[in-house]
């Protein structure tokens, strides 16, 4: 069920996933789509997320995007253009550096996978502090199987950090570390299932990426039954109109409804360019989420030897990083 | 003892590797209901293409992707035998090179091809098969009676009829395989021709007849009933007649119409990702159906291409496919869905995304109408053998036939 | 005349098949290498001979193992699909 409406406030609003944006015009959403998106959103009951772009909106989009309860995404050190009154716990701020200073609940680090391992103790110092940070690697696809153990080190060397923070009785928020130990189930992005994307065009996206892709044409035929470049799945005017939705649900999913790594993002733009199908994630989405389940596993098994932690969860020993390998046993 | 000829499983089938040479995208026809809507006569591979790719395939040998007991090498077309001379040549480096590497397959191997039959009977051809007697197969098509044949499988350009041209080859070619089958193909203007077709095709001495309908969507209101009906006359043709004895059809089997049990009957009904063709061009498919020539509304799904390699993550949702995660819910609840098939080509043509996993449903009604004659040849078949006392021995002597598949 | 005499195991089918379709290799081989490609003419030669002592090599420890029925001038042979053995005379 939709749940969130993300609304790009700008073709260079900042990207906070593994997709890089690579708009570099601006162009404003006009004000009346954005009155109309929040409309939309608040005849659906979706709670709005704003994707805000590293300069300051027009005074006339402040009382409009006020209008309604938000949640902001935002480009770290511009705040000042998000024109906060009242800091929300749920915004996000979006860095593709490390950061000195975090004003948010929520820091999105998005960073190639070589820049994460040269520098994993910059990332480390950011451990301890009162937000919970989503490390994003930007670069998923040209992961390689020599870089399994390079990734597996780096967590047991974070796993290592992670546990002095408990036994100091914090308890730090680091997506690909300890979300695991907290999920009893699959909680994925689920783009097209829980949330939609408004760009500044009037039309719905799966997620942001499926538009930067409609301007660059990098892949298309998303629905071919529109002109080739175009991915979306409805507009302001008709509505959504999500071709073959079941295809983005993890029922009909079949490596992943059978998985346990629960953290996985289960990026369908990821799926789409590189296993061309919505519903079947890559080798290299995959074997990252298995090292991170693993490590996570790891993690929550020393912290049960310092007290009685989350006893509910329980993640299994397993032989595979790619449930691929053992499809048939499903 | 009484006899009864069934379908034959296809050679080695399901333990075979299935490689698939697209040696010209040219064909001598224009056939109405062919689905290869970018045929042309650019297109021809070269021999360095079809070595490149020998070589990548059998420098894998121990890759779990072709890691069969067999291989069956196929050659299509377009028409693969206006490509004899570089058949021959690819024929002769494939042995020669899996002798030289002491690779499995050289104990078991096939060479296999689809062929209108229009130049069988030429030298080029026929010092080919004397040379690879032992390993080759061969289907010829022909569609039946000259009237239903020449309605399809016309000339291009002059668009005049085939058959003629095609049915003096079948004695020569039945004598070098007396049990080669046929292939038929239905679209809705041939259903009033299928049992005079099929029955056709038995006198000319071929006794194994494998049909189908076309996958695509068209059909017409009223064509399941006259399906239904043309199979009604063709199973008493055939049981009255006696033909079941010695001749199989396709359309009838004990297998098709029952409901299927979502977990234990889930497997994929396609071979595409455990096949592997290559075209001209050097580029790799997971069927040819995917290649562009046999495409209308999708791009080619390629993956990969002779010097890269293949890109297994395109692989991946052909691997993972199974019957009801592709299926409609009316598909998975329907209680004759047992031998109800598809294309996964058709089904990625026909999707409305960029997907293998939305099943194309045209030929909904036309199972139904099969199932319903297929039926009604068990159940006459079956008393018929009941009221001679011969049942008891034809389910001794009968053969199992499976499903077959792509 | 032919007359089913004796069964074999799927495993010993299985032997036999593979030297079956490794000679018809050989034999279809042979009618494209020439003496000047000397390395691979030697090795098919010394495999048509390896390959021909173990083909005959397993019709004899059958024979002995199953004591099939034999005639003069009769010949046996195998169906592949039922791993049944026929005396043809």
């Amino acid at each position: 069920m939709l749940q969130y409406l993300v609304i790009l406030l700008d073709d260079t609003s900042v990207a906070y996933c593994h997709a890089d944006n690579p708009l570099k015009k601006r162009n404003l959403i006009p004000v009346e789509t954005l009155k109309k998106g929040i409309i939309f959103g608040m005849k659906q009951n979706l709670m709005i997320q704003y994707v805000f772009p590293d300069y300051e909106l027009p005074k006339e989009y402040v009382d409009v995007l006020e209008s309604i309860d938000n949640i902001k995404i935002y480009p770290i050190n511009h705040k000042s253009h998000v024109l906060i009154e009242e800091d929300n716990v749920s915004d996000v701020e979006v860095a593709d550096f490390i950061p000195e200073k975090v004003e948010s609940k929520n820091l999105v680090l998005r960073l190639k996978f070589s820049e994460i391992l040269a520098k994993k103790d910059e990332i480390s110092k950011l451990f301890g502090n009162d937000f919970r940070l989503n490390i994003c690697i930007t670069d998923v696809e040209k992961f390689t199987d020599k870089d399994i153990i390079k990734y597996q080190e780096l967590l047991k060397y974070w796993n290592a950090i992670l546990l002095n923070l408990y036994k100091e009785s914090k308890t730090p928020q680091i997506n690909i570390l300890t979300d695991r130990m907290l999920l009893d189930k699959m909680h994925n992005c689920d783009a097209g299932v829980n949330n939609i994307t408004l760009a500044p065009n009037g039309k719905f996206y799966l997620c942001p990426a499926f538009y930067y892709d409609e301007k660059t044409t990098v892949f298309n035929q998303l629905n071919h039954h529109k002109p080739s470049s175009d991915n979306s799945v409805g507009d302001l005017e008709n509505g959504l109109n999500i071709p073959n939705p079941e295809l983005l649900k993890l029922d009909h999913a079949p490596l992943c409804r059978n998985c346990d790594a629960y953290q996985c993002r289960r990026c369908i733009w990821l799926n789409r360019k590189l296993t061309w199908d919505n519903n079947t994630p890559s080798h290299q989405q995959c074997i990252m989420s298995h090292i991170e389940r693993n490590a996570s596993r790891d993690l929550l098994n020393k912290i049960r030897e310092i007290g009685e932690f989350m006893p509910e969860i329980d993640i299994k020993e397993i032989s595979y990083l790619d449930p691929f390998d053992v499809r048939k046993e499903f | 003892m009484l006899k009864i000829k069934d379908n034959q499983d296809a050679w080695q089938s399901g333990m075979a590797k299935n490689i698939t040479f697209i040696v010209t995208k040219d064909c001598q026809l224009a056939c109405k209901y062919c689905y290869l809507v970018g045929k042309n006569v650019k297109e021809r591979m070269s021999f360095d293409v079809a070595k490149t790719f020998i070589d990548y395939v059998l420098d894998h040998e121990t890759d779990p992707d072709f890691a069969y007991e067999s291989v069956v090498w196929d050659f299509i077309g377009g028409e693969p035998f206006l490509e004899i001379g570089l058949i021959d040549k690819i024929c002769d480096y494939i042995k020669t090179e899996l002798f030289r590497r002491n690779h499995h397959w050289f104990n078991s191997y096939r060479f296999s091809f689809s062929t209108n039959g229009i130049n069988y009977h030429e030298k080029a051809v026929q010092d080919f098969i004397k040379k690879n007697r032992n390993h080759i197969s061969i289907g010829i098509t022909i569609d039946g009676t000259e009237k239903k044949h020449d309605l399809n499988r016309v000339y291009k350009i002059t668009e005049k009829g085939s058959y003629k041209d095609v049915v003096k080859n079948i004695p020569l070619w039945l004598e070098q395989f007396p049990g080669g089958g046929t292939k038929v193909t239905i679209s809705s203007a041939d259903i009033p021709y299928i049992k005079e077709s099929v029955l056709h095709l038995y006198s000319l001495g071929i006794h194994e007849v494998n049909i189908n309908v076309v996958f695509e969507d068209v059909w017409q209101e009223g064509d399941d009933l006259r399906f239904e009906e043309q199979l009604m006359q063709l199973a008493d043709s055939i049981i009255d007649g006696g033909f079941y004895q010695d001749y199989a059809c396709s359309f009838f089997s004990e297998h098709i119409g029952k409901p299927m049990d979502p977990k234990h009957d889930n497997q994929n009904w396609c071979g595409a990702g455990k096949m592997l063709s290559v075209d001209a061009a050097g580029n790799l498919y997971p069927c040819t159906r995917f290649a562009q020539y046999s495409l209308r509304d999708k791009e080619a799904w390629i993956i990969g291409n002779i010097k890269d390699g293949i890109d297994k993550n395109r692989l991946r949702p052909f691997l993972t496919l199974d019957r009801t995660t592709q299926s409609p819910q009316k598909c998975i609840e329907c209680e004759v869905a047992s031998g109800c098939a598809w294309c996964q080509g058709e089904n990625f043509d026909a999707a409305q995304t960029h997907t293998v996993f939305e099943r194309a449903t045209a030929i909904c009604k036309m199972h139904k109408a099969r199932v319903r004659a297929n039926n009604y040849y068990w159940n006459k078949l079956y008393r018929k053998l009941e009221l001679e006392d011969l049942r008891e021995q034809y389910e001794a002597n009968k053969r199992e036939v499976k499903p077959e598949i792509c | 005349m032919k007359k089913l005499v004796g069964q074999v195991t799927p495993e010993e089918k299985n032997e036999i098949q593979a030297l079956f379709e490794r000679r018809n290799g050989l034999n279809e081989l042979a009618k494209i290498l020439s003496a000047d490609n000397t390395e691979l003419y030697e090795k098919l030669v010394k495999d048509m001979g390896e390959t021909g002592t173990k083909f005959q090599g397993w019709w004899d420890r059958m024979s002995a193992k199953y004591q099939w029925e034999s005639a003069e001038n009769g010949n046996w042979e195998i169906n592949f699909e039922t791993n049944e053995i026929y005396l043809v005379v």
